[in-house]
Order: structure tokens, then sequence, then C-alpha cells
């Protein structure tokens, strides 16, 4: 793919009508939506009209006046982008008078601006040099002695680009792309007249001020004023190709930029169908983790952790592998070593992985990452709809008029879809959100729930329970629905059990904490505001009752009839990239591809023909299954792919004993994580840029994932792992992704129309994709559920046994930040560590003043699993009572805090609710040292030998 | 006691009303406080009540009141009604103004209002919007837009709400008839909107008063307190400018109203369909909403009856600058420029010869005496490359410079820019700075001569920025001051930007040797 | 569980996720609610979890809720 740029058509497109409109522009008669711009409508038939405020991911501004044109019949020289089209019309875009405006206009832009062309970063790059050629401007009359604009100080505060006020022509492009892409409104324009300047947040520089660095200001930008530090560094890119973003599950498409084999920068696609162009500070900033010096380039083997690692050929590190798990089997069983997939790798990376498990090891001890974050949807979603995936795709949220958010942070965890969510609030939706966390959304710029739920945490069947109550006693829901699509006499029983006065709002407050009245005017409006859309993240399933809660939301969805069409559903956030797709490929060890039970005799047979293997029809062992049997002596050796469990699973003593157990660890990652301190074999992973494959969002999108450079280890994933099954004696000879895609299509039936062809030509596909779904499927479950009938399913609030007592009185919740992502792994190692340098426990004024604490002192975190420190954040975003903080740092180790409870279906850890005491320290814990100390001895390597 | 009435208008008290007021009032007179009967020569005027009859004197002072109460004060004017100045006018929507206690709702009833409002109220809305569409109205803002038509769109567009908004962001120098309205007859306006309210189905309006008229906020807020039983279910707040001249734009108005930065918003939409919170609104004049009552109550043809070609009704013109008596004369249009600067005005007030006129306020264009026979009319000024605006007459003698003026607008523009349009923003300040080259290539004695010789191309591009690339001669700057008017008044997204040009290009049409021509400039009038 | 519990061994760990099931699917009634369990277990736990919980179950009598010790006896059994 060579390096051009997007086609810009300066506004956005018409809002449908239906109806559309004939007119004539420079003599071609064109048929366009009604209310399409003349700029837009010009441009699509291929006139393109000067312009330089207008852009076609935000609204018409009409501010530079470049775009004139003539209209017969209409006095002036209306502006293309804010006319819009009429029937009739007869436009002209280029005429000796429009030429003679637009230079006239250009003359005055370039009178204030620097001509330092040669050395500026946009040389090449820049609207307003091309504009300025455009329109044949060759001489500024007004001289250069005049009032200027130039000569302000940059600002180079944001880590990642420049600001210089100097080359500003004030378009607001900036302006406007943050209030109307990201919603964040940190921009302005200050002063008026000539002295009107662009500012962030009132005076402040960039990095100080409310900025979230999404990059859509940069974006925006049509010069030099806002610039990536990259571009300014290393030169205009000559290059690009298209790719999906490896950080969170909204699956953002991104134009890598290359200039030869260095990467200039990320820029989000505009047809990116999960994104439109937008982006958030990780995707658009922060992948210099992939060339950071921390990555591990060669693999390395050692006999016990205790000795340094040695660094060896792939060959040797191949060989030993595949011997090592041969001779545990032979000692301990065909059942005693497993896997871990990775939901960072690529739906064909993460189906070799558990393929070489079935396959190889003869057994189903795989298990993803899923499991401690959304096993409990795949679980609930599959009980009550019949498939294991969110219900529409995120667009819907344009047409949804309540939404409700429960246990997720969408605008850090999911930033981009939140901007779009935020958009659609700011066009009048209502927002229910419960949380025990004041998160940003209850209330930021022009957005504010019209009800928040600060529930206390673990308490959310009761909740939801409640909600369904007022639903069915006040007889809100859609009887029509719930008659046509699920079973009637389920639901009668559903409701009895609802409708019981033990489970109304006012009966549970003393339990949730929260306002009876609340909670019914949250019913109400959830049941009768139109269009209902449930949108929720780990806060529903890692709790001991995740699957229930998850059930509790189909519930209610299917009570008030809010599925099956655009602007409803019920959707899971999904944490990493593709952790949707990891769950899609049989990572979990009861499952294969599309979700079929390894006891069915006939899936599994055709597993074992296209393999050539008779395959284990026992479900295998969890993660937790695993470590509980490691300790016991009877699990002993472990593939595991680009994933940190020490860090990110919870108990992190009993993690590390169940590992130190082993006799062979292999880790595959980029970096030296937590877990390799316990890994005998060191396999160094490759990056997203560095490999082909495919990623699946959290909309069911399969999206291609597009090698940008060559893997600085020298492999892909794929292959290391081809080469460890064939090491095994597998006779596998995939020579490029696609042919395991087809393989993947060939064994799973929702994936059967999904092929590296298709997805180049259309971007991308929602499954099921197959002959019943040609197009693939957006919105899941129209006209029926894929189970047949929707189940309503009794969920009982059956409290944690995690409880509160007087050694433990606060309960710690946790969660992420925007510019971090999961263990940090990846943003530890980029700027973004200037937004989040450390976890912090945020603790309620009250609390911490009974404790003494003052904001920033040294606080120790101990529940009955373990003990750490860290610095206290003293905010009246939690409530009094309950404590959060992040687990972004090793060095912090929350989940040394985090305890073994799980839910009751999955054995998804209750992350959310940790009874803890919080009391003033002087620094991190013994352990925090003696970890560091372990660790640094753990990561100790002994260069490669001679053979080099 | 004696019953006299003295003015509480701003200009009257600034005159030295109250201290005359005080006096009667120590006295032992009934002191009624009138608004202006808008003749500022004869201001502080204070008008007797005797058997039934007012008896005028003016200007007064406090020293006065004795000479005045026995009637032998030598300012005495009789019937004030019947003074030249007065018997001349027609006025339809000043016809209470100066003669009525304006916070007064009996006076209001008494003296024919809510006449309109009541008939209004008997008819359809589209009757309504019909009978302003029979009376000619257009808007008095400037553009002359026909006022029943933008009813129309209004009251056609479907929506859960709609706004009435007054403009009354008075912001053009010389021009005072809004403020004079509201402080001497603010229940006039509150009639218009509410008819506008009716006619439309709009249930609120708002009145966009500029925070320059304190006395004007405070008769506006307590006469709707006091009106809001009459005008139910209908009601009103005032809204106070923040001090920018663009917030007069009607855009940049609604998006003041509603808390953000005053800047002007393109169109389409337009406000009539998508306006103040995005709501149809009607936004009109407030000498449109004003002229409504009249028309309401008299009917459309007494109102249409009136005027010139198109343009039809009364204007409430205001004669200020260097005008022997300046002040608010009604009239239907159709009058000449000349009549009203001379014959009403009755010439400059330092005695020197007219020179100039500047009509419609700092964006308005400059006539020389030698189009005094202009009649006073959209179309007819349209075509004299000038406009009627706000209809503000400003009057200036020989010792004019017009190059200066022409900086003026230039200066002003630039000022109030609100800075989103290109040609607004950076046109206007490069304008100063032509003018400023023009002026002083103008006063030297030796003409500017452009470049330097440079030895060869190469030096010249080496060097493109030098002042020595600029050519700063008298013809070369003029061409450009043209050219970059042709942006500013074709290119700038609203009327600021739009018009500044009309004030620069006739006068330098019109007094070129103010610009250093030798000659009058051919081809002037394009 | 009060706060004074430590983490659970391996044993307990396998007991204590039967009865959990069990106390999730009780609301059903109890025929279904063994049902269930038994369900569960046969569809998600590996062949060494379930025996293990059968020898359990026999050790510890008691120990498993009637629910989840019917269930384990129904899986056990098939």
């Amino acid at each position: 793919m060579s390096y051009t740029r997007e086609t810009d058509h300066g506004t956005p497109p018409a809002i449908s009508t239906g109806r559309s409109v004939t007119l004539t522009i420079d003599g071609d008669t064109v048929t366009m939506p009604e209310g399409t711009s003349i700029m837009r409508a010009a441009s699509l038939t291929g006139c393109s009209i000067p312009k330089l405020c207008a852009t076609d991911n935000v609204e018409s501004f009409g501010s530079c006046r470049l775009c004139l044109v003539e209209v017969e019949g209409r006095n002036g020289y209306p502006a293309s982008c804010t006319t819009p089209i009429a029937e009739g019309m007869v436009v002209r875009t280029q005429s000796e008078r429009l030429k003679q405006l637009r230079r006239g206009v250009m003359e005055l832009y370039i009178s204030d601006h620097p001509l330092d062309c040669l050395t500026c970063p946009a040389n090449g790059d820049c609207e307003l040099q091309e504009q300025a050629g455009a329109v044949g401007l060759r001489d500024v009359r007004y001289g250069y002695d005049g009032a200027t604009n130039m000569g302000q100080a940059k600002d180079r505060s944001n880590p990642y680009f420049d600001f210089d006020p100097s080359k500003c022509i004030v378009c607001s492009r900036c302006v406007r792309a943050c209030d109307e892409v990201q919603g964040t409104f940190a921009l302005t324009i200050e002063g008026r007249g000539f002295d009107s300047r662009v500012s962030p947040s009132q005076g402040r520089d960039f990095l100080s001020s409310e900025c979230v660095s999404c990059g859509a200001c940069v974006q925006a930008c049509p010069t030099a004023t806002l610039t990536e530090k990259k571009v300014v560094e290393i030169g205009t890119p000559d290059r690009a190709v298209v790719t999906t973003c490896a950080y969170c599950g909204v699956g953002c498409t991104f134009r890598a930029e290359m200039r030869g084999e260095e990467l200039v920068r990320m820029v989000p696609w505009k047809d990116g169908k999960a994104n439109h162009g937008h982006s958030c500070v990780k995707g658009r900033f922060a992948w210099g983790y992939a060339q950071h010096r921390d990555r591990i380039l060669k693999p390395m083997i050692r006999a016990s952790v205790d000795e340094p690692w040695r660094e060896v050929s792939w060959e040797e590190a191949i060989a030993h592998t595949a011997s090592e798990f041969r001779r545990i089997q032979a000692k301990y069983g065909t059942r005693s070593i497993g896997g871990i997939t990775s939901s960072r790798c690529t739906n064909e990376e993460t189906f070799l992985v558990q393929k070489l498990i079935r396959q190889g090891f003869g057994n189903n001890n795989v298990d993803t990452c899923a499991r401690v974050c959304h096993s409990p949807t795949g679980y609930g979603l599959k009980t009550t709809f019949g498939t294991s995936a969110g219900t529409q795709d995120f667009d819907s949220v344009m047409q949804a008029d309540v939404i409700l958010v429960i246990g997720a942070n969408p605008t850090d965890g999911h930033p981009v879809f939140a901007s779009r969510m935020k958009k659609r609030l700011r066009q009048g939706a209502k927002l229910i959100v419960i949380d025990p966390r004041r998160i940003d959304l209850v209330k930021s710029p022009h957005v504010e729930a019209s009800h928040h739920l600060p529930l206390r945490p673990g308490t959310n069947v009761a909740m939801l329970t409640a909600l369904a109550h007022v639903i069915v006693t006040e007889k809100l829901y859609d009887e029509a629905f719930i008659r046509d699509r699920c079973d009637w006499d389920e639901f009668a029983e559903w409701a009895d059990f609802v409708s019981e006065p033990q489970r109304s709002p006012e009966a549970v407050e003393p339990l949730t904490g929260v306002k009876a009245t609340e909670v019914r005017a949250a019913a109400r409006l959830y049941a009768t505001g139109g269009n209902g859309a449930i949108y929720y993240g780990l806060g529903v399933t890692e709790h001991s009752q995740g699957s229930s809660t998850v059930m509790a939301i189909a519930n209610l969805a299917m009570a008030t009839g809010n599925i099956g069409r655009e602007g409803v559903g019920v959707n899971p956030l999904r944490g990493q990239n593709n952790v949707q797709g990891a769950c899609d490929m049989g990572s979990f060890p009861h499952e294969f591809s599309g979700y079929r039970h390894v006891s069915d005799d006939a899936v599994r047979g055709q597993f074992e023909q296209a393999w050539g293997v008779t395959l284990d029809a026992e479900p295998g062992l969890r993660i937790p299954n695993m470590l509980d049997a490691a300790t016991d002596g009877t699990f002993k050796g472990i593939f595991i792919q680009g994933e940190d469990i020490l860090q990110s699973d919870p108990n992190t003593h009993h993690v590390a004993a169940g590992l130190a157990a082993m006799e062979c660890v292999v880790v595959q990652d980029l970096f030296l994580n937590e877990t390799a301190n316990y890994a005998h074999v060191f396999l160094p992973g490759s990056t997203f840029l560095e490999k082909d494959g495919t990623f699946t969002n959290a909309e069911r999108r399969i999206q291609r994932v597009r090698r940008v450079m060559a893997p600085l280890n020298g492999h892909a994933d794929w292959q290391i792992v081809q080469l460890v099954a064939q090491a095994m004696g597998l006779g596998w000879s995939y020579a490029h992704p696609s042919e395991i895609m087809d393989e993947i299509a060939a064994l799973t039936p929702t994936f059967a129309g999904v092929h590296y062809d298709r997805l180049d030509a259309e971007g991308s596909l929602q499954w099921p994709a197959n002959d019943a779904a040609p197009d693939g499927t957006p919105t899941m479950h129209i006209g029926g559920f894929v189970r047949g009938r929707g189940k309503f399913v009794v969920t009982d609030y059956v409290p944690t046994d995690e409880k509160t007592g007087p050694r433990f009185p606060l309960l710690l919740t946790t969660g992420r930040i925007l510019s971090q992502y999961n263990v940090g792994a990846q943003t530890r190692r980029t700027a973004n560590a200037a937004w989040h340098p450390e976890d912090r426990l945020e603790i309620h004024p009250n609390d911490a003043e009974n404790r003494g604490i003052s904001d920033g002192d040294w606080v120790s975190l101990k529940s009955r699993a373990g003990e750490t420190s860290l610095r206290a954040l003293i905010t009246e975003r939690v409530a009094p009572g309950v404590v959060y903080t992040t687990f972004h740092h090793p060095d912090t180790q929350a989940n040394v805090i985090t305890t073994d409870y799980s839910d009751w279906a999955t054995n998804c850890p209750e992350y959310k609710v940790t009874a803890v005491q919080v009391m003033r320290s002087n620094g991190p814990s013994d352990w925090q040292r003696d970890y560091a100390e372990q660790a640094r001895h753990s990561r100790r390597i002994a260069p490669l030998e001679a053979a080099e | 006691m004696k019953r006299v009435y003295v003015s509480r208008d701003m200009a009257s008290v600034a005159l030295g009303a109250d201290e005359v007021a005080h006096a009667f009032e120590a006295a032992g007179c009934e002191v009624v406080r009138t608004g202006s009967r808008g003749l500022f020569s004869i201001e502080p005027l204070v008008e007797v009540e005797s058997e039934g009859k007012r008896i005028g004197f003016g200007p007064v002072g406090p020293a006065d009141i004795a000479a005045v109460l026995d009637g032998s004060h030598e300012a005495r004017l009789g019937d004030v009604a019947a003074l030249p100045f007065f018997a001349g006018q027609q006025r339809f929507t000043f016809a209470r103004c100066g003669v009525i206690d304006p916070l007064s709702l009996k006076d209001y009833a008494e003296h024919g209002g809510w006449r309109g409002l009541e008939t209004a109220r008997g008819m359809t809305p589209q009757a309504v919007v019909d009978a302003v569409k029979a009376s000619g109205l257009r808007g008095r803002g400037g553009a002359g837009f026909p006022t029943g038509i933008k009813w129309q769109t209004v009251l056609d567009a479907v929506s859960d709400a709609k706004f009435i908004v007054c403009n009354a962001d008075e912001g053009d120098s010389g021009t005072f008839a809004d403020r004079m309205l509201v402080e001497g007859d603010p229940f006039c306006l509150i009639e218009g909107m509410a008819i506008a309210g009716h006619a439309v189905g709009a249930s609120h309006g708002y009145i966009y008063i500029r925070s320059e008229y304190p006395f004007a906020i405070a008769a506006m807020r307590e006469a709707i307190q006091l009106s809001a039983e009459r005008t139910a279910p209908f009601t009103l707040e005032v809204r106070v400018g923040a001090g920018a001249y663009v917030c007069g734009e009607e855009t940049a108005l609604l998006e003041s109203i509603e808390g953000k930065r005053g800047q002007v918003r393109a169109k389409p939409p337009l406000p009539a369909l998508a306006g103040l919170f995005g709501r149809p609104t009607v936004i009109n004049n407030l000498l449109s909403l004003a002229a409504v009552p009249f028309i309401l109550a008299e009917g459309a043809k007494a109102y249409a009856d009136v005027g010139f070609g198109r343009s039809r009704g009364t204007i409430p013109v205001q004669l200020a600058g260097n005008v022997k008596h300046g002040g608010l004369y009604e009239i239907g249009f159709g009058i000449t420029l000349g009549e009203l600067v001379n014959d009403i005005g009755g010439g400059t007030a330092s005695g020197r010869p007219v020179r100039a006129v500047q009509v419609g306020g700092p964006l308005g264009a400059y006539f020389p005496p030698s189009m005094f026979d202009l009649p006073f009319d959209y179309e007819a000024f349209a075509q004299a490359g000038g406009l009627i605006g706000h209809a503000g007459i400003t009057v200036f003698d020989d010792s004019v410079d017009m190059a200066h003026m022409a900086r003026f607008a230039m200066e002003f523009c630039a000022v109030e820019s609100c800075g989103k349009c290109t040609p607004c923003r950076i046109g206007s300040t490069r304008g100063v700075e032509v003018m400023d080259r023009i002026i002083a290539a103008r006063d030297s004695a030796t003409v500017v001569q452009a470049g330097r010789n440079w030895e060869g191309y190469l030096q010249k591009a080496l060097n493109s920025r030098t002042p020595d690339r600029i050519d700063t001669g008298l013809e070369a700057q003029t061409a450009l001051l043209r050219d970059l008017c042709d942006t500013m008044k074709h290119g700038s997204l609203c009327a600021l930007g739009g018009f500044t040009p009309y004030p620069v290009l006739s006068a330098l049409d019109h007094f070129p040797e103010d610009f250093g021509a030798k000659s009058p400039v051919k081809e002037a009038a394009e | 569980m009060s706060d004074e519990n430590e983490v659970m061994s391996t044993e307990d760990r396998l007991i204590y996720m039967a009865n959990q099931i069990a106390r999730n699917v009780a609301a059903l009634g109890e025929a279904e609610a063994v049902a269930m369990t038994a369900d569960h277990i046969r569809a998600f736990w590996d062949p060494a979890m379930k025996q293990r919980i059968a020898l359990l179950a026999a050790a510890r009598p008691g120990a498993l809720s009637p629910i989840a010790a019917a269930a384990v006896g129904r899986v056990v059994a098939l």
C-alpha cells in the first residue's frame, strides 16, 4: 500500500431522510441524499472545492471562507460547506470570480503565517500549503511588517505532540474535534478577532490541561500547529499499512504510517468500522514499547529459576521445549501439562495454541485470560441468548435512547467507544450508571447521568433484580416481545421470583446502599424511555456472582424487549484486543472453536478427522485449577503465550506457588514479565506490528492485522507455535496465517464465510458470517434468538463470602485508567507513564481522616490473602467504606491482595470485592522489597556464547 | 398641586433631567417621569400640565423652576407636539414615547396599549402572520427581510418549543431608538413580542439588551414583571449582553443567550428553523417587534399606506453626530437624506458645511451632499452602495478626514471581530495597516517608490520576506484596499466583516482626494 | 466465612466450588438444582477434579451441601 492521504469530503454524511436531491455541479447532473452539503456532493462527484476549516468528521463551521461557490439565482457566494444541496440547484465551483475571492482569503492567511515550509515538519503534508497552491496564490501584498501571531512559544509539554501556535490558522478544527469527536471539551479559542488563539483548558499547557491525548486535535490540524513529535523527529511518512490496534476490545483500525522500515505514526483510519477515524492515547501514541530496549529478542532457557537465563538459538529453545513437555507427559501422564492462549495475539495464533494443546498435548488443558475477565459473559449470554457475545455493533449506540452502563468505565477502558456514546448522550439520550464509583460518565462536560446508582461492591444481582422487580410489578415489561420471542412460562416463573417483596428496591436498599426511589426511577426510565441499551464491563463479571449478573442483565433486556434490533441490546465491553477472538477460537478447556462442547461427538469427530488424532472428550483444567493441580503435584508443565498470570491473576502468592511447583514453565512474551520469573524457557514474542493475522473486537468484528515491519525476534508468534508443534511431531506447515483462517473457517460454522480476501476487500466481517449470514451479523438475535427462544433464568442473589469485619472493614475494588493498559507491560514502556506513574489507592476523605491518612501518604493495604503498600489519593469518587486502585504496576501488585473467591459458574476471580484494611505506612512492604529483589535475581541473563 | 412631566431617558438624565425633576419635587410639584420625546436640543424638557394641556419648556435647568412654573421662562415651547420637529413626524411606534409614564399600565392602556394584542388573540396565528405580511413590515435591524415571511417559517416549523428573541443589542454608534423605546414605552415591545408569540406558537421570549444600557435593562425588567399577568401564558426575560458588538448579529446573539462565546454561526440552518437551543426562533430587531402592536391595532393597511416603493410603514430615523437638531424622527419611508439632514436636522451643529453623512451605523456608507436627494428606501440605498441599517444618520462637517474614517471602519471591525472567519479576523487588521500606508503615502511629500532595485532575481527570491518586495505606493495600496474590501464583502461570514467595506469604499469613492488621489477615481460607483 | 479465614487448600476449594454452584442454583428448587449442579460439574470440571470431589464427598460427610452432595453422586454414578 503506498502512502496516499485519505479523501476528506469536507462535511459528514447527511443524516438520512430517505430522500434524494438532484442538482447540477459544474455542468454535471448529480443525485445525492438530502441534507448533503454542496462541498460533500462536489467531492463525491470528484470535484474538489478548496477548503481549510472543513473536515468530514466534524460538523461544518464555515469559517475559512475558501470554499465559496456560485449558486445560480442566489446572491453572493455561499460557503459550500454550510450550504445544503437543493433540488434543481445549479452550482459552479470554479470561476474567475471565485478564484479571485479564494486567492484574496489565502493571501490573508499567508500574511500571518511563517514561510518556513522547507523546514516545517508538515512540509508536503500541509493543507494550507496545498490549498495555497490550489488557489494559485503567488504574492502576499500585505507585506510582513504588520501584526502577526507568529513567534509565540511552542508548547512541548505533551509527550507525543507539539503545539506551535505560530502556525495556527484558527480554523477551530482541533477545538471542534475535541468537542464533537472526543467529547472532552479541553480546547477553546481564547481572545477575539485577530488575537483569537487555540488554548487548552484556559491557558494551561497541554499536559496539565484536561486533554486526554486522544490525538483527535492532531489529526484534525491542517497545518503543523499540532504535530506528532515523531514526525518532527523522523519526517513525513512515505507509505502506510492499514492494521488493527492491539490495545482494548474496541478494535480501532489504524494506518501505520512508515518511512522505510521505521514507524512514524499511527493514524486512526476513517474507514475503520469500529472507530470511524477516532483513537485514544494508547492506540494513537503508545506503541513505542514495540521498539523498547526491554524487549527480549533471543530465546533463553535455564534449568532452574535460580539460575540466570542463558541465550540460546531458536533450534535449541524449541527442541528443549518439546523434549521437556514430552518428558513430563511420559513421567506424569498426558494431562500433566497444558497451556494458556493470549487475548493479545491473533485469532490464528490463539487457534494454533489450543490446537497444539488438543492435538499435540492430547488433552483439553487450555485456558485463556478471558477466564479472569469475561468468562461469565460467555456463560451467561450463551445460557440466555445462545451465543457468547455482545448483541450489537458499536454504531448501534447512536440509535439508543436510554443507555445503561453497569460496572464499566468506558471513558477510561474503552475511550473511543465512550466518545461515540458521549456523542449520543449529547444528542439527548438518557444515561443510567450503576457503579460504586463516580466514574467520569456520571458527570462530564455536556454529559450527565440521569441516575447514578452507587451500589456497594458485590450487590449487582440484588440491584438488577430490584430493577426487574419494578419493571414486573409496575407492568412495564413488553408482553408482546416476551410472548413472541421467549418462553412465557419461564418468564412467569422469573416474574414471580423477582416480584417477591424481599427483592423490591426498598427491601434491598440497606444491602445496596442505593435509595429505592432512584432505583425505581432508573427502572422506569430503562423500561419506557425508548431504545434501551446495556453496556457492561468487568464490574459485572469479576464477582462471585458474575455469571448471575450477566444473566440478570439478559433478563432485563428480554423483559423490556430491548434485544434484536439497532439501538438496544446487551453489550459486554471486552477488555483486551482479542479476548472475543480468543474465546471464539476454542481457548476454553470445555469448548472447541465456535463454543461447541468437547463432549459433542459430532463436533469432536470433525476435529479428529481434520487433525488426524483422537481428542479428549473430557473438559480440561481452568487456570486456577491448573495452579491447584500444580501445587498438588499433578500438573507439571505449561506453555503461556502472551499472558502474565503472576501479575494479572488473583492471589499472587497462590499463583507463584503453583508456578514454582512446575518443572517446565514456557513463557512467550515481548518482555521478561513477572510470570517469567518462574519460567524455564523464554520464547521472545512479536508485536502486532510484526505479523499478519486477525483480531476480533467486542462487536464480533473480525479485522485484519497486517505486518508493518519484520519481526525483531525473527519469527511471528504463529510461526513459533508451529515450530514447537513440529518439534513435538505434528506435521503443521502453514505458510501464512490466511491458511490458518481457512482451517478455522472450515471447522467453525460461525466463521464459515471468513476469508482473508473478503476481509481485505470489505475491511471487516462480524460473525456469524456464513451462508445464513453472508454479509456477517452486525446485530444478533433479530427475529429470533440463536438458542431459539430467549431463556429467562432465575438469578438468586447469593452474597459473596468475602465480607468486611473488624479486621478488614473496607471493600477494595479495582479497575484501570485511560493511559495504562492491563498489567502495564506495554504502556509502562511508553511515555504514557507521564499520566500514571504509579498505582494509587483512592479512599474517601472520611475513611482517610479516621486513619490519619493525608493525600499522597504511603499506606499499607491488607487482605486475608496478602499485603502491599502504595500511596493514597483522597477523593469523593469512591463512597465511604470503599477503596479503589488500579493494577497497572508490578511494584504495587494489587493482586497480592485479591482473594481466591471466584464466580460460581466460571471461576472468574472476584477482583472487584476484597475486604481490606488500610493503614498508614512508611513505604513499600517487606514483600514488595523481597519481590523486587527476587525479580532482579530472576531476570539475569547470560549472553549467548560464541555461536554468534 | 401642579403636575409636571420630565423625561427619565438616559440621554435626558445625562443633560440634567434628574436635577430638574428633583427641583420640581422640592417645589411641591407632582413629577411624572416619562420617556424622551426625542429632540435633544430641548432636553431637559419640562411639560407643565395646565387645564388638561401640557406646556413645554426646554432646555431647563434646576434654577429655572420658578420661571417655568409661572410661565415666564424664555424657553417656553408651548405644545411640544406642535413643534415643527414633531409635527412632521408619523409616530406609529413612538406615539407614546415621551408622553406617558413608561411603567404605568394605566397610562399604557389609556393610550391605546394592548389593543394590538387583544386583536391578535382574537385571530388565528395564521391570520396574525398574514396581517404582518400585508403590512409590508421589514426587518428594522438593517437587512430589511420581510418580517411576516420569517414568522411564517417559524409558524410552519414543527417543534416542542419555539422562541421569540428581541435583538436590542443596539451597538451602532449614533443609534438610540431601541434604548429610547425600552426606556420610554417598554410595554409596546412586550405587546409586540406577545403578539409574535401568539402568531408563531412560542411561549417564551428573550430580550437581549446591551450592558451599556442599565436604565433600559431596569425598565424592561420592571415592565415585564408589571405586565406578566397581561401577557400570560407568554413569558419574557431579559438577557444582558457582555459588550461584544458582534452579538448584535443574530446568530452570535443566540450563542450568547445560550451561554456560549459570542461567535457567529454559519447559516443555514436559519434561526427560524433551528435557532435558540436548536428550536425554531423568531429573532427580530426591537423596532420590528415594536411596530407590530400598531399593525394589529390599526390594521395592516394603515401601516402599509405609509411608505415608499417596497419599503412600507415608518422608520424611526436617528439623527446624530455634528447636527443641530439631533434626535429621533419617525417618518414614513421616502423622505430624502437631504430633508433629514438639512431641513429637520438643521445642518451641522458647528455651523460649517456638511461634508458627509454616514447612514446605518459604523458599517454604513458615507454619502456626500451631492447624493442628498436619495430617498429613504431599502432598495434605493442598496443601489447607491449603502444601507439603511438601523437608520442612524451621523453628520460630519468639512473638517472630517475621510481616509481616517475609512481607517476607523477597519479598526472598528478589527476590535469587534469575533475571530471566526478569516476575511474579518485577519482582513480588518490588514485593512488598518493598508490605510496607515495610504495615509502615510498621502501625507508624505514624495511618493514612495516600490522596491529598491536589487541586482538580480536571486537576491529577491532569497529575501522573499523583505519589505522591498512590497509595493507601498499609493496606487498599489489603494488597489490592495479595494481587493481586500472585495474579499471581506463577499467572503465574510456575517455582516460585521461583510459591511465594513461600505464605509471604506464609499469614503474612497466619494472622497478620493482624501486618499491622495489627484483626481476623482473613475468608475467610482462600482 | 469470616474475615479470619486464610487462603483455601485445593481440597477445601473443590468443596467450596461445588457448594457454591449448588447455592447459586438453589432458587430453582431442589430437583432442578441438583440436576443443574450435576450438569455444571460434568460440563466444566476436569476428570481428576470430578474424581477427587467424589472421594471428598465420601471422606468428609457433611462438607457438601445436600444439593451439592446429590449432584456429585450423580456425576460419579455416571
